[in-house]
């Protein structure tokens, strides 16, 4: 039977599924790469680690599929995080690391931008939020702070596009994880030349754009022998992580949402134009030539409850991870819908959207002599679901959403979907495929091998648990206690200024 | 114990014992500022308080230390009293020189019983540990009082006595440290720092009982966690990185590869090859010439 291999190049690990023809998982394996942070505000990745890694992962799958005698391997198709750079001098060496998604050293120079008219043009023409994640500002810091490296680069690349190239010996990079670099026009898809004027960059630097089915790219022979593939399998560039997980989702359709909270979280709709929202404050990047993909992600998502969990949580030794998360998700359950007056806003990692304000912060709020640890618990996972609905009420303010698909280990808990459907006051439908990112790209894959007739088609064979439907009273308390949320998000602004220039000067002491 | 002073040259306590610089205890009856000033410790130092309370910068971190609280510092880290005030209470202490242990293959007054690999793997500990103050920590004390009764008495077979109490003495810190690193809470930034080490020491043959010890867990427990955090098995994840390195050395062309095989930590440049063509398909050179000349 045929198989096909998705590779996800994700925040923390290198994912590798084989799919059968039914979309049935048939093997699988990762590895983890580590992100360092030389400073604060710098998130980096070894670029040779990713590589080797990703080879590593990759061998033994295939070895693994192959030893079963019943497979035969007709495609790889690459899916990874947004907004990475990475830049190589005229030999394709790295000129260091790669920076990932999650640094935010451009604050100045997006602070800069942010002052300029320029500004709401640049994010119109390139429906990348103007944020220290976009590649653009990262090599405007490049540029303005370490110009022997700015000047020795020959290229600036995303991971994704190194590895093809290690693996292909071709630049390219793909239209959707383009589309999210700050420099391509997202309405005639070729590189955004005022972007690249601002850069100090041209398109000579940049690799060549091709749609996400490409499969022009051919495995060098070395690598055939090492991972036994050979030349008949096509090498699908494939998509961006966000742009798949909507996909894999089964969205390919208006008036449908995905909700994906692993570390950090989004929100995001299908759609045939680019939204456009006066605040700036959406995204809008490119599944193919055909839809766009528009939301906003936030910082803190499950990363925020595992903040929680390790600070306050009862550890002992014979407990697991996932004990200690069932706990606490039990106790939760233990309290109300508003936690009794008990509201969180979980900016621990600064805000994007739908504030975008790197300076934001965590804060309890509303405490009082009868809160005791289970408020605390609930009013943390109810604040990051709160975020959420910020971002979905944008949504709702451009598109009619009537069901809402959720993906990562996070949300499908039955407690976290359920109070979801509740703030949403929309049915929540939990996603049982394993990877909604590769899920997409194995039905790209599918797509290509004339398995679907289109991707349309492909969306539809995704199947969901019967979704959770929404309580009307528990919707009516969570609309009020949002509108405060939002209120308090708002306030506070003027003080998370306050408190960063604070700290600021005392790391200077 | 009552006060007292034993010093290398001073004094014939430490004659046959060249490894211990200082020994002492000190009752302090009144604060007396300036008595122990911030300084850069040239050897290993180990401190235990037996009463009061001292507040000190230990390793450019403030500490306040208690009544049966251990601190020692490695070479070159600093300690000292807060504004260099030493506080009412009475502290015990020794300095040890340790490269004799840590160096253990080219030690000429060899006086730790530890084995080859143990050394090794204490010194792997020490060196993610620089300083530390261990609270609670009853042993030293009798450890104490015992080494100060063999070195008094001086009684048939009391050099052996007083390096075995050195030994326990070390053990006890190190089991210390690892378990209060060992909770299982934080242990994604354990890994990072069990990375960054190996990275920055390819070249040395790694064990697994290594590699746990320094993250201050047991081997079976280690290689589990490390499985299911990384996908790899410690071995392979430590082949994983000695491969990256490779790869980046190998494109700058003014390295030797046997060199590049060395430093990146396998046997030799044939094992380095068979390792590196298994995964990539080529050879090292043939990898190099492929990405010097594109």
């Amino acid at each position: 039977m045929d198989c096909f291999i998705s590779i996800e190049l994700g925040t923390n690990a290198v994912r590798v599924y084989a799919f059968d023809t039914n979309g049935a998982i048939v093997g699988f394996n990762r590895g983890a790469y580590t992100t360092f942070h030389p400073a604060a505000d710098y998130s980096e990745q070894d670029p040779e680690q990713i590589f080797i890694t990703m080879l590593f992962v990759l061998k033994n799958l295939v070895s693994e599929i192959k030893s079963t005698g019943k497979y035969q391997i007709v495609s790889l198709c690459f899916s990874a995080s947004m907004h990475s750079l990475l830049a190589v001098d005229r030999n394709g060496v790295p000129l260091g690391n790669a920076i990932t998604w999650a640094d935010n050293r451009g604050k100045q120079e997006t602070k800069r931008l942010r002052t300029k008219a320029l500004a709401r043009k640049l994010y119109e023409a390139t429906g990348t939020p103007i944020h220290p994640m976009s590649p653009l500002l990262k090599i405007l810091w490049l540029k303005s702070n370490q110009q022997e490296k700015f000047e020795k680069t020959s290229m600036f690349l995303s991971i994704k596009s190194y590895i093809i190239m290690q693996l292909t010996g071709r630049y390219v990079i793909d239209l959707s994880l383009a589309s999210a670099t700050g420099l391509l026009n997202i309405h005639h898809f070729g590189w955004e030349q005022e972007a690249l004027d601002y850069a100090g960059i041209t398109p000579a630097q940049l690799p060549d754009i091709v749609p996400i089915s490409d499969s022009s790219c051919k495995l060098k022979r070395q690598y055939q022998v090492s991972l036994g593939i050979g030349p008949e399998t096509k090498i699908i560039v494939g998509s961006s992580d966000g742009c798949f997980a909507s996909l894999g989702g089964g969205i390919m359709e208006e008036g449908r949402a995905t909700i994906t909270i692993e570390d950090s979280a989004a929100m995001r709709i299908i759609g045939r134009k680019v939204l456009q929202d006066e605040g700036c404050r959406m995204f809008n990047y490119i599944l193919d030539e055909h839809y766009y993909i528009s939301g906003g992600p936030s910082n803190n998502g499950s990363v925020v409850f595992e903040w929680f969990s390790r600070q306050f949580a009862n550890y002992t030794d014979s407990y697991s991870d996932e004990m200690v998360m069932r706990d606490l998700l039990l106790m939760a359950e233990q309290v109300d819908a508003g936690a009794d007056g008990l509201l969180f806003l979980p900016y621990l990692l600064g805000e994007r959207a739908p504030i975008w304000n790197p300076s934001a912060r965590g804060v309890y709020f509303g405490a009082n002599i009868n809160h005791d640890r289970r408020h605390f618990i609930r009013a943390t996972i109810e604040g990051i679901l709160f975020e959420m609905y910020s971002i979905g009420k944008l949504l709702l303010q451009h598109r009619d959403i009537s069901q809402i698909t959720v993906n990562g280990s996070f949300v499908t808990a039955p407690l976290i979907s359920r109070l979801l459907a509740d703030i949403f006051n929309i049915p929540m439908s939990v996603n049982q495929h394993v990877s909604a990112v590769s899920t997409g790209a194995f039905l790209l894959s599918a797509k290509e091998f004339g398995i679907y007739r289109s991707l349309e088609e492909a969306a539809k064979s995704i199947t969901l648990h019967a979704p959770v439907h929404p309580d009307p009273a528990n919707h009516a308390i969570y609309a009020k206690y949002h509108q405060l949320f939002e209120k308090l998000t708002d306030k506070l602004s003027p003080e998370f200024e306050l408190l960063d220039e604070l700290t600021l000067l005392s790391d200077k002491h | 114990m009552n006060q007292f002073l034993f010093k290398q040259d001073n004094g014939n306590e430490l004659m046959l014992f060249p490894h211990i610089l200082e020994m002492g205890v000190r009752k302090n009856l009144s604060v007396q500022l300036n008595a122990f000033p911030e300084i850069v410790a040239t050897r290993f130092c180990v401190y235990y308080v037996i009463d009061g309370k001292f507040d000190w910068q230990v390793a450019g971190r403030r500490s306040i230390i208690l009544p049966k609280d251990a601190v020692y510092v490695m070479p070159g880290e600093k300690i000292g009293g807060v504004n260099g005030t030493l506080d009412v209470g009475t502290v015990a202490w020794i300095h040890l020189d340790i490269d004799c242990l840590l160096d253990k293959g080219r030690n000429q007054g060899k006086w730790s019983g530890f084995s080859e690999s143990e050394a090794l793997t204490i010194e792997h500990i020490f060196r993610m540990h620089r300083a530390a103050h261990l609270p609670i920590l009853n042993e030293v004390s009798r450890i104490f009082q015992d080494i100060y009764t063999e070195l008094q008495q001086r009684e048939v077979g009391y050099a052996s006595m007083v390096n075995q109490l050195l030994d326990e003495l070390i053990i006890v810190l190190v089991r210390q440290l690892t378990r209060q690193s060992a909770s299982s809470r934080d242990f994604p930034k354990k890994f990072l720092q069990l990375e960054q080490m190996l990275r920055q020491n390819l070249a040395h043959q790694w064990t697994v009982e290594e590699m746990a010890a320094s993250v201050g867990m047991g081997t079976t427990s280690f290689t589990e966690r490390v499985r299911s955090y990384s996908g790899f098995s410690p071995l392979s994840y430590l082949i994983n990185l000695r491969v990256t390195e490779a790869t980046r050395l190998l494109k700058q062309p003014d390295l030797n590869v046997t060199d590049i095989a060395l430093d990146t930590g396998f046997y030799s440049s044939q094992h380095f090859s068979t390792t590196f063509k298994k995964l990539t398909g080529y050879t090292p050179r043939e990898f190099r010439k492929k990405n010097l000349y594109l």
